[in-house]
């Protein structure tokens, strides 16, 4: 990658086919003054309709922070982020809850469903809320997709970990969002069961469209993935397109090696 | 481990307030009822000591109850030389002082206190013993001037050179106010009219050569017990028609006939207390259960490191004491304002009572610290043992889901048991036929029951409020649904949240089927029995002058009147028995104004001379027959042999306190208790006359006497509905503060609720849960707990309300009433209750940081 490249795609910018998601000079500090963190710093990032994004760092490298600015969870210091064409930079609680509602999906680590409504319940809750009715050929295909045809009825308690998960990807899938953000998807889930959910994350890019946004720190897991995005202290610092899980390893041990030199590697 | 339980007490000290709250109030009510009948008393006592004579010659009172006949006792006023001329006598008067008047200014108004106090005239006598000092104008000389107290001039408007008319049983007379006395000591809010004590007895009693009473003060160096041996001495085989009593006992026996209204005031307030402990224990017991069950882990991590079951318990119990100790001194404080308070009020009704006096004995915060440690160990006593079971285990596995409760078996098979104990007495009850047997049973019945619903509470929730809440995911979306799962999510919570509230309208909805069905049943026998177009009579059922009854029948268009005059007497029976009773007296042409049924005989046979009627059922049990002769007892003594002449079949005794419903003619009634005034006219139109002509000109023609009123039948309906309705408000202040203490305790859960489900709330928030949809969703979740706790409450209360009125038909009330109005207004207010409750979590929820929540641990 010559530098002249470098400069112009600078790590995160995708040009061309259009963008789910973008950031510019996004950042986010916690506290004021001397005693200011900077969990994100001038952090541009586009993140690409129709592709499986990945972002890895290690802990406190402000992956969360970033997924969590983008998706109007947290608000930010300074900087814009775009859904889309809406910027959700300045945009008022009210409406950033109905954005996520209807144009966001969620998935969590763990504690990703309502515990007393049922798997069907918890699939269609974000529609409900808003008071739309799903789309019933396309959910019918994701609970299809995602093998859940004979436990819509069960209760969260009743269901594996792995089917927890399956029931959240459908819940994330089933507004047909424009963009998916699932954070630690498989942190809580034993290898086979992390495998399937990942393995329908990617279903649900190649297959259905849809853009997905992971946030991990499992090299595994980044692997299935088109892109990963690497942050280390607040910014991105390194991309890696169609990785494998030794590559994205490699890279990490490279920046574990090299901690600080983010900004230099820039140039 | 103390240290620990100090930290852990402080740590959740915003959880404890709320059931602190609930000790606080329960004690604020036992303190301030507590101080404020002693403060009453002490007063009182001090009153009643100094305005006391040395010593006091009366009348007997036996049977005696100026309230019910408006009779006067009285001794013959030449009993004071032979007083006087007793050894060791300093001064001795004859007094004059009577409470059967009314006086009326020159407007026609009534100068008489409104809170039912009453006005007393008398002689004037300035002694140091006087409670009032003549403080402008001069003494009252002759028969036409008088001396008003300044308390009752200042509230009526009455300045010297005013005219007031007095209406005394011996006839009404005018006066002029000469002068105005001003209390010296505690007011108690009669009003006190003095007369010239050379009239008094002619204008008051009908008679100079009458008193009522001698007043009687020591020489020095004579004691009162004394000179009380002296005066008895002194009166000789006289003594015993006579009542003497030194000052002490003056001042005891007039404490006493104050008692009966203290009292009312002080079960009132024990009522409030008791209600607030009842629903506080509730409170208490959710609040520990909820802190233990939060706190398994850490309970758990005490046992691992080797605390051992009883430091466990004994820890919860601490924590308890304390929670019992901060309780109990804020309620004392409260109580005493909540005194200052009643003490102000009793003010405003016209008794004053100087607060600075207030007497706050070593038994009130004695009873403070009882009340508010013992009902907080108590409430914690349950949930500190199930703390103490909680196994080392527990600090190593997961924090436990809420919501997860041990099985409801044993609850099942405890409430069933109590309840069908409960149900079976209350079956007892309505198959009863003795009052007595069934009142008993109801009240075995009502708490049994009550027990098992709140023990057996838990197990309702699912089916009442699945029913309950159907409605709601079709009316308020998933949001509806979300609210309706939450609230069963924990049913031992739900249930105990939901009793609090449950107790306090199963009383109210039991009461107000009794009311109902009591106002029904007066209106049928009204409807039955009142046969007169219109009944004059006041509306506290006190005797009037019988002026009255004059100007009635001098009324153009007035045909018949027929006067009742009311008497107390004892009745010797047949079967060995005595029983004294209210009985009243009828005049002639009674079938032309009331419906009577007759078992035997009739009107004439019963309102004959020397006759009486009673009621037939009474008399079989007790043995008497038509035609038996009973010894009866009126009150200044007098006997007098009354052959039975009726037998009436009453579907009820006329009123409480009576027994027998005896009444006789008035002739045989002033022959033995002569002197009494009427307490009820039942007039009708003259023949040819139209009741709503006579109406106009009947009122007019009482316009002096404002005592009185004219009612039709429904006017009359409506005077004992409103008589009914006092007990009403009485149970509805108790729901008042039944429901304050129920929100306390649906907040609290409401709080911890939000608190558990903190990740929940997150996720909510980040896949789109609106704030106003969230807080809806904690409010509809309160609604539907706070309905489940009136529903339940309002079954129950329904089954005992027809319980009380199978006892109230035994009283010959027969009629069923459900209040509906009532009931749906209760329901509806319940959900205003949940409304209010779920406020303040539902806005914590609703602030609630959407990261930090998703990230809570």
């Amino acid at each position: 990658m010559s530098t002249s490249a470098a400069a112009r795609h600078a790590p995160g910018r995708v040009p061309g086919e259009g963008t789910a998601a973008r950031a510019r000079g996004l950042t986010k500090a916690y506290g004021a003054g001397e005693t200011a963190v900077l969990a994100l710093d001038s952090v541009d990032v586009d993140i690409a309709r129709g592709r499986f994004t990945a972002v890895m760092g290690p802990s406190g490298s402000g992956k969360s922070t970033l997924m969590h600015c983008l998706a109007g969870l947290d608000t930010v210091s300074a900087g814009q982020v775009w859904l889309g064409d809406t910027e959700i930079t300045g945009l008022r609680e009210r409406e950033l809850t109905r954005l996520r509602r209807d144009r966001i999906g969620f998935m969590f680590q763990s504690f990703n469903l309502i515990p007393t409504l049922t798997a069907a319940e918890n699939i269609t809750l974000p529609m409900d809320i808003a008071g739309r009715k799903p789309d019933q050929a396309w959910l019918d295909q994701v609970i299809d997709t995602l093998g859940l045809r004979g436990r819509l009825t069960h209760r969260p308690s009743q269901l594996s970990g792995g089917q927890q998960q399956r029931v959240a990807c459908a819940r994330a899938l089933a507004s047909r969002p424009e963009l998916i953000f699932a954070d630690e998807p498989t942190g809580n889930l034993d290898s086979r069961a992390g495998l399937e959910v990942l393995g329908f994350l990617r279903g649900a890019v190649d297959d259905l469209g849809q853009t997905v946004v992971m946030v991990t720190h499992d090299p595994g897991a980044a692997a299935h993935s088109d892109l990963v995005l690497f942050l280390a202290d607040g910014r991105i610092v390194d991309e890696l397109a169609r990785p494998t899980a030794e590559r994205v390893l490699e890279r990490m041990k490279r920046f574990d090696g090299a901690r600080g030199t983010g900004a230099a590697r820039e140039d | 481990m103390l240290k620990a339980t100090l930290r852990s007490f402080l740590a959740h000290k915003g959880r404890l307030a709320l059931s602190a709250l609930a000790v606080v109030l329960s004690v604020a009510f036992v303190a301030g009822s507590l101080i404020f009948s002693d403060t009453v008393t002490r007063t009182f006592d001090r009153l009643f000591a100094s305005t006391a004579a040395d010593v006091t010659v009366q009348p007997k009172r036996d049977l005696m109850s100026a309230r019910a006949s408006g009779a006067v006792g009285t001794l013959p006023a030449a009993l004071r030389e032979k007083v006087a001329r007793a050894d060791g006598v300093a001064a001795a008067r004859a007094d004059v002082q009577v409470q059967n008047i009314v006086v009326v200014d020159h407007r026609d108004r009534s100068i008489s206190p409104t809170n039912g106090a009453p006005t007393l005239a008398g002689s004037w006598y300035p002694t140091r013993h006087s409670p009032v000092e003549l403080t402008s104008g001069h003494a009252p000389r002759g028969p036409g001037e008088a001396l008003l107290d300044a308390d009752t001039a200042g509230r009526r408007h009455v300045r010297i050179g005013d005219t007031l008319t007095v209406q005394a049983q011996p006839g009404t007379f005018p006066v002029r106010v000469v002068g105005i006395a001003t209390f010296t000591t505690t007011n108690t809010g009669a009003a006190l009219l003095f007369l010239d004590p050379a009239v008094a007895g002619h204008r008051l009693l009908g008679s100079d050569a009458r008193a009522t009473g001698i007043s009687v003060d020591a020489a020095p160096g004579v004691s009162d017990a004394q000179l009380k041996h002296r005066v008895v001495a002194a009166l000789g085989a006289a003594a015993a028609a006579y009542d003497v009593r030194t000052a002490d006992e003056q001042a005891k026996s007039a404490a006493a006939s104050l008692g009966t209204f203290l009292d009312v005031v002080k079960y009132v307030m024990l009522g409030f207390a008791g209600v607030a402990l009842l629903v506080g224990v509730f409170l208490i017991v959710n609040t520990f259960s909820m802190l233990i069950a939060q706190r398994t882990r850490e309970l758990g991590l005490l046992r691992a490191l080797g605390a051992d079951r009883k430091q466990v318990r004994r820890s919860v119990l601490t924590e308890a004491l304390l929670l019992g100790l901060v309780g109990s001194t804020l309620g004392l404080a409260a109580g005493i304002g909540l005194a200052y308070g009643l003490i102000g009020l009793m003010g405003a009704l016209g008794m004053n009572l100087s607060a600075a006096q207030m007497v706050i004995g070593w038994g009130t915060p004695a009873a403070a610290y009882l009340v508010g440690l013992g009902v907080t160990f108590v409430a914690a006593y349950l949930p500190a043992r199930r703390a103490a079971a909680v196994s080392p285990m527990a600090a190593l596995a997961d924090a436990e889901v809420a919501g997860v409760g041990r099985p409801l078996r044993a609850r099942a098979i405890a409430g069933a048991a109590v309840g069908a104990v409960g149900a079976a007495a209350l079956a007892g009850c309505a198959a009863a036929t003795k009052t007595g047997t069934a009142a008993v049973l109801l009240g075995i019945g009502v708490a049994l029951t009550l027990i098992a619903t709140v023990v057996a509470g838990p197990l309702l929730v699912r089916p009442v409020i699945r029913v309950l809440g159907a409605g709601f995911p079709a009316l308020f979306g998933t949001v509806g649904r979300m609210s309706q799962r939450n609230a069963l999510r924990n049913p031992r919570r739900t249930g105990a949240t939901a009793a609090a509230l449950m107790v306090g309208l199963a009383l109210v909805g039991g009461m107000s089927v009794a009311s109902a069905s009591m106002s029904a049943s007066f209106d049928q026998q009204i409807d039955r029995r009142l046969g007169a177009d219109f009944t004059v009579q006041n509306a506290n059922f006190t005797p009037f002058t019988r002026q009255v009854a004059d100007r009635v029948a001098a009324t153009r268009g007035a045909g018949l009147v027929v006067a009742q005059r009311l008497t107390r007497i004892a009745v010797g029976l047949p079967d060995g028995g005595r029983v004294e009773t209210g009985a009243a007296g009828y005049g002639p042409g009674l079938d032309d104004v009331v419906h009577l049924s007759y078992a035997k005989g009739g009107s004439a046979a019963a309102l004959a001379d020397g006759h009486l009627a009673l009621d037939a059922s009474f008399a079989e049990d007790h043995g008497v027959r038509l035609g038996s002769v009973l010894p009866v007892r009126f009150p200044g003594g007098r006997r007098a042999e009354l052959t039975v002449g009726a037998l009436t079949e009453q579907s009820t005794t006329d009123g409480f306190g009576n027994q027998g419903g005896v009444f006789f003619g008035l002739g045989t009634l002033e022959r033995y208790a002569p002197g009494g005034q009427d307490s009820a006219l039942y007039v009708n139109a003259a023949p040819g006359t139209r009741p709503q002509d006579l109406r106009p000109r009947l009122e007019q023609a009482l316009k002096p006497f404002p005592q009185v009123q004219v009612r039709n039948q429904s006017d009359y309906k409506k005077l004992v509905h409103d008589q009914i309705s006092v007990l009403l408000y009485l149970v509805y202040a108790l729901l008042g503060l039944a429901i304050v203490i129920a929100v306390l305790g649906v907040v609290n859960t409401l709080a911890l609720s939000v608190v558990e489900r903190t990740r929940e709330i997150g996720l909510l928030r980040a896949i789109g849960l609106g704030r106003r949809q969230l807080r809806r969703m904690i409010r509809l979740e309160s609604v539907v707990i706070a309905v489940f706790g009136a529903v339940l409450g309002l079954a129950l209360g329904l089954v005992w309300g027809v319980c009380m009125q199978q006892v109230l038909a035994l009283r010959g009330l027969t009629a069923f009433a459900i209040p509906w109005g009532t009931i749906v207004a209760v329901v509806i207010g319940s959900a205003v209750v949940g409304v209010v409750a779920a406020l303040l979590p539902a806005l914590r929820a609703s602030r609630m940081n959407v990261l930090a929540a998703i990230a809570h641990e």
